[in-house]
């Protein structure tokens, strides 16, 4: 692997290698929450809190790890800082805990946590995958906050709760729904392909 | 240390560590969380009977809990009804508060539900569902209005409003506050409301 600076680390998890829309990672909260844009946002901050301090203590004790027990290891750590984050809310901002509900402790099965142990934090140095895990999560949240964004606006007429279409508009039921999240989520994915495939071409 | 040997300690040590640092946190958060759902309930209390002043639990059951609310002169104005039950996707935990003659329903309020966002979870919205459930007849037990109508006065006495696209969560609240309600009488015919004070 080519050396990256520290710029490209955190950036290739906006776009490059953005956990949605290029690698396809972490689709079940994707797809779950985002019927509404204060749960996009909420469950990107949770996810994000997870992925960072998960990264933190793989990376530093990775050699400390034997091979055969790493994905036991990763999934206890993963838990552990779910489970805090949860209690946490619980304790401190119960209106958030409530509206979150069992988003939460779903958190400790989302691919993109797992996934970035495995692919990067057990094999990099602590400081890159801080990095690396702030990009990731920075395109995480980013890729919630627009699939919210649509599907609110379209499901429901409003923005954070606040209505944004007129009267005329009548809310598409469907996009609030699963069936919605698939579909903006297929369409995103292809318009996302599409935009890579044009630059690519540029380039070349 | 061979590999086995290693494998088995760092996972016992991983293991321990969050423990540790999970029960830490757990007793640091258990209290506030308790504390946070004893205000919510009290707050319920005084919302669904307006004017509690103190209220006692007359009866604690698995999925029923029967709140006596006083008023001032610490006369009975009221109970409220805390009640458990299945939703559509998972268990509902509601309140509701009645007068002191089990004749009819103030208001009703949703404390804990995990229905469909964006269309059973509107069992919380006022606007939406809440507000049909003021002042209810409960005499003849409730029934639910479907299709949904627009305003309360459309509605009979006795009848609460269905949510359009969450007609079995509109249904499955109705059952948890009918069922709940069959039980409180019959616990105010045996003397059980009036016993403990």
């Amino acid at each position: 692997m080519p050396a990256k600076s520290i710029g490209q680390e955190y950036m290739k998890g906006l776009w490059a290698e953005n956990p949605v829309f290029r690698q396809l990672l972490g689709m079940c909260p994707t797809l779950a929450v985002t019927n509404a844009v204060i749960n996009g946002i909420a469950m990107g901050l949770a996810t994000s809190f997870v992925l960072i301090l998960s990264s933190l203590v793989v990376a530093s004790i990775k050699k400390l790890i034997p091979n055969q027990v790493r994905i036991a290891s990763y999934i206890v750590i993963i838990a552990t800082f779910v489970t805090i984050a949860d209690r946490f809310m619980a304790a401190f901002f119960p209106p958030i805990s409530k509206a979150l509900g069992p988003y939460v402790p779903l958190i400790v099965v989302n691919c993109i946590i797992l996934g970035r142990q495995e692919a990067f934090a057990s094999k990099n140095s602590v400081g890159r995958s801080l990095v690396d895990a702030m990009g990731m999560s920075t395109g995480f949240i980013l890729a919630l906050l627009l699939l919210s964004s649509i599907r609110e606006l379209l499901g429901a007429g409003t923005f954070l709760g606040y209505q944004v279409l007129g009267e005329w508009f009548k809310p598409w039921i469907i996009m609030i729904l699963p069936a919605g999240a698939f579909i903006t989520l297929g369409i995103l994915l292809g318009l996302a392909l599409f935009i890579e495939m044009k630059t690519q071409r540029g380039r070349a | 240390m061979n590999l086995y040997t290693r494998m088995i300690v760092v996972l016992t040590v991983v293991g321990l560590i969050s423990g540790a640092c999970l029960s830490v946190v757990g007793l640091l958060t258990r209290e506030r969380i308790e504390l946070n759902r004893q205000k919510e309930i009290e707050e319920a209390i005084g919302t669904v009977v307006p004017g509690t002043k103190s209220y006692s639990a007359a009866v604690e059951e698995k999925d029923l809990t029967v709140y006596k609310a006083k008023g001032e002169q610490d006369n009975l104005i009221g109970y409220a009804v805390y009640a458990r039950g299945t939703g559509f996707q998972d268990i509902i935990t509601l309140m509701f508060g009645t007068d002191p003659d089990l004749d009819k329903i103030n208001s009703l309020t949703i404390l804990e539900q995990k229905e469909t966002p964006g269309l059973g979870a509107k069992i919380t919205d006022g606007q939406a569902f809440l507000q049909f459930w003021e002042d209810r007849e409960i005499n003849q037990g409730l029934t639910l209005r479907k299709p949904a109508v627009d305003t309360k006065e459309e509605l009979a006495s006795s009848e609460v409003n269905t949510i359009t696209g969450a007609t079995i969560s509109s249904q499955k609240v109705l059952d948890i506050v009918n069922f709940s309600l069959e039980q409180v009488r019959s616990l105010k015919n045996q003397g059980k409301l009036e016993g403990e004070d």
